[in-house]
């Protein structure tokens, strides 16, 4: 029975869609599985929806995995780093009101992220006056002054702490675009899609685009955005809507420029208002400065007030009054399948949420690395892939809506929308049991049980003890957590002397790619 | 040209320093100093060899980086290939100063204009923002008075080797890549046969003095002489 359908090997993969979510698709393919013959079909003026600008620190694998320098990757898309995020307002509003929450990991956690109980005993013990993140990790010191999280020196892609990049993504794909036709053998073929060609089995068997040409392939990946022409149009994959835990459905977004040589911010600052919260976003040229809200508690002339006083307070010499922002309206939700029959949904095609803990970018990472070790060899294990791969993912987005709202629930601010935004009727299940029990016991593996969780128990730590909840009783400290907590407090000075500023590192790398 | 000044923090409190390694950084070099309480930690690594300084009639110890002017075969790029460096390398662009006063406590300097002092903010910093040291400096400050010890313990070291004639003229052909040979001159070293015949009383008054181990160690050094032209010679074959 060779040459069935069934039994014919996956080798014409068609992607539909460019933007980071189809070019990071297409090179990762073609770098790890080079046998795969790729073509990515984008319609040559459809404009990249400018949010999805903070990475995680998986981008570093990501792109040595793709062959990008870092050099070249950071002078491309006028990136810099990103060591984690803070946020101010959150916890009540008041001045001063500020926790952060770093990449790396209180000393002594497990793999899984667990921090021990001995070394919250001893941060209460030993440092009741610092915060958690500044006990936990010398990251919080560095990135209060600003400073890179390696030297020019240090090998590619590694760190004296642990970081992803800050990005302009328009650059970001057409650099994916470049390396990926350039240097992998990926098709780029410019068109729009006008009808998807239907197999006996209702897959995907080609795609019509304007003009008449076809495209065909046993694999099809849906990256076509808020459209999903395939999951969404072809295979009607029904929509789940999450905005019950995440309001939030508007973004007015600009991009301030900076003056030369002013200091660049090392995390991304998250800063809550009345209905929402703005980011913002240091890159070397510019900043990225966006007012989140939800519609059903504040209008559009309110949020763009609010994005105007922010500006004006926090960028030095912005001109305020030409600002012209981008209203960006969206839905929290993502598709109830991601893979069905031949077809794959990576990117917005698969779901959206606010970009808090910037998890556009990562998703899309964590999908390519499912499917990379995880490639179907023909169509008759497709559906054990699919079946696996949307138990995954489920599993993933009920895990970001988690630990998105998570950081609403514990707020004390008094606004109607924030408390709309901590009412339990919007908790999960999971979430109101994890915050039941984290005042008994720490964040943990027991909360967490997957073995590639997208938000460590470190992570639901930092926010959980950053916004000032109390940690259990009864803890002790240890002779080892005093210790490690010390080795923090040493490394954190070696640090401060020998790492650069944001500006200095990335003026000088611009210097020499030049 | 070198421009010395007494670090401090009202005048250095920006001062960064490059760390690396690089002929840029002034690492392309064939010797360096060295000081006979190091001996034996740079004896796994270095040839040390000594000169006669006509001027003072004294000796000095070096350690060897390479064969010709301007030769470092530890330097390959910005990489330094060796477990560690010597005091006299580890401590640039910095260096003991004194007062005025003989026997005064030794006071760090910098050489302003040694290409380590970084202008671009890439690089250590020296002091941190409230002008107490970094660890940076505590370790260079540590290293400094290390050199500087071992520096003024260095007269005796050769004083007693003077005593027991175990100073000669050395000389040593060096196979090298090319099918020469190279020849060192111009150094000396120690008389391994009239270290290995002393009379025992001697031999207990050089353990005394502390001078036993670092001739042993200097000796021993001399069998990275082949090392270092099997550098040469992976040099030259790229």
């Amino acid at each position: 029975m060779v040459g069935t359908v069934t039994e014919a090997a996956i080798e014409r993969v068609v992607i539909v869609g460019g933007g980071t979510a189809g070019w990071l698709s297409a090179a990762t393919l073609a770098a790890r599985l080079p046998h795969l013959s790729i073509a990515l079909v984008e319609a040559p003026d459809i404009p990249t929806v400018g949010v999805g600008e903070g990475t995680w620190p998986t981008m570093r694998e990501t792109l040595r995995a793709i062959g990008i320098a870092e050099g070249e990757f950071l002078a491309e898309c006028g990136a810099s780093f990103k060591q984690g995020s803070r946020f101010d307002g959150w916890t009540t509003g008041a001045a001063g009101d500020s926790y952060f929450h770093p990449f790396t990991p209180p000393p002594l956690s497990s793999s899984s992220g667990g921090v021990p109980r001995a070394l919250l005993a001893a941060w209460r013990e030993d440092r009741a006056g610092a915060s958690f993140a500044e006990t936990m990790s010398a990251q919080a010191a560095a990135c209060a002054r600003d400073l890179a999280p390696r030297q020019r020196a240090m090998p590619e892609y590694s760190g004296a702490l642990n970081y992803a990049y800050h990005l302009d993504a328009g650059a970001f794909a057409r650099l994916l675009a470049r390396h990926a036709t350039g240097r992998l053998g990926v098709r780029h073929v410019a068109g729009e899609v006008v009808a998807v060609e239907a197999a006996e089995n209702g897959d995907v068997a080609a795609v019509r685009l304007r003009g008449g040409e076809k495209l065909t392939g046993e694999l099809f990946l849906d990256c076509s955005g808020h459209a999903a022409l395939l999951i969404g149009g072809h295979c009607a994959v029904r929509w789940v809507d999450r905005s019950d835990a995440s309001p939030n459905d508007r973004a007015l977004a600009v991009q301030v420029p900076v003056l030369p040589g002013s200091a660049i911010a090392s995390q991304t600052v998250a800063t809550a208002h009345e209905a929402g919260w703005l980011w913002d976003i240091g890159l070397p040229s510019r900043r990225g400065i966006g007012c989140v809200y939800s519609s059903g508690f504040l209008g559009d002339e309110r949020a763009d007030a609010i994005l105007r006083d922010y500006v004006r307070a926090r960028v030095p010499g912005a001109g305020v009054e030409a600002l012209a922002p981008r209203l960006l309206r969206f839905g929290a939700g993502h598709r109830d399948s991601f893979w069905r029959g031949n077809v794959i949904a990576i990117g917005q095609a698969a779901g959206f949420i606010e970009p808090l803990e910037a998890s556009a970018i990562v998703m899309v990472e964590l999908s390519l690395r499912a499917l990379v070790e995880n490639f179907p060899a023909s169509r008759a294990v497709m559906d054990v892939h699919a079946r696996r791969f949307d138990a995954l993912f489920r599993y993933r987005w009920d895990r970001i809506v988690d630990f998105l709202k998570l950081h609403y629930a514990l707020s004390r601010r008094d606004e109607p929308y924030w408390r709309a935004q901590r009412d339990p009727a919007g908790f999960s299940p999971t979430l109101a049991d994890q915050l039941a029990l984290w005042r008994d016991q720490p964040p943990s593996a027991w909360d967490l049980p997957q073995v590639d969780e997208v938000f460590s128990a470190a992570s639901q730590a930092y926010v959980y003890y950053g916004m000032g909840l109390p940690v259990p009783e009864r803890l002790s400290a240890t002779p080892d957590a005093t210790a490690r907590l010390a080795e923090v407090r040493a490394r954190e000075r070696a640090l401060a002397a020998s790492l650069p500023t944001n500006r200095a590192y990335l003026d000088a790398a611009t210097a020499q790619a030049a | 040209m070198s421009n010395h000044q007494i670090l401090n923090p009202a005048d250095h409190a920006d001062l960064r320093v490059h760390t690396g390694a690089g002929s840029e950084l002034g690492d392309g070099i064939m010797a360096t100093l060295a000081v006979p309480s190091e001996f034996r930690r740079l004896a796994c690594e270095y040839p040390i060899l000594f000169r006669h300084d006509p001027a003072s009639g004294g000796f000095t110890a070096l350690a060897l980086l390479g064969f010709e002017d301007g030769e470092n075969l530890f330097l390959d790029g910005n990489e330094w290939r060796a477990s560690l460096k010597p005091l006299s390398i580890a401590i640039r662009p910095f260096l003991v100063g004194r007062s005025r006063e003989a026997g005064g406590p030794g006071q760090v300097h910098i050489d302003i204009d040694h290409p380590r002092v970084s202008t671009s903010g890439e690089g250590t910093l020296v002091f941190d923002e409230a002008g107490r040291p970094t660890p940076f400096l505590e370790e260079i400050a540590a290293m400094l008075g290390a050199l500087d010890e071992g520096h003024r313990a260095s007269g005796a070291f050769f004083a007693a080797l003077d005593r027991y004639d175990l100073i000669e003229p050395f000389a040593l052909d060096v196979a090298m890549p090319d099918g020469g040979q190279h020849r060192l001159v111009g150094y000396h070293h120690i008389h391994e046969e009239k270290l290995a015949a002393l009379e025992p009383g001697a031999l207990a008054e050089l353990h005394a003095g502390g001078h036993l181990a670092p001739a042993h160690a200097a000796l021993t050094s001399l069998g990275n002489l082949a090392k270092l032209a099997r550098r040469k010679a992976e040099r030259a074959r790229g």
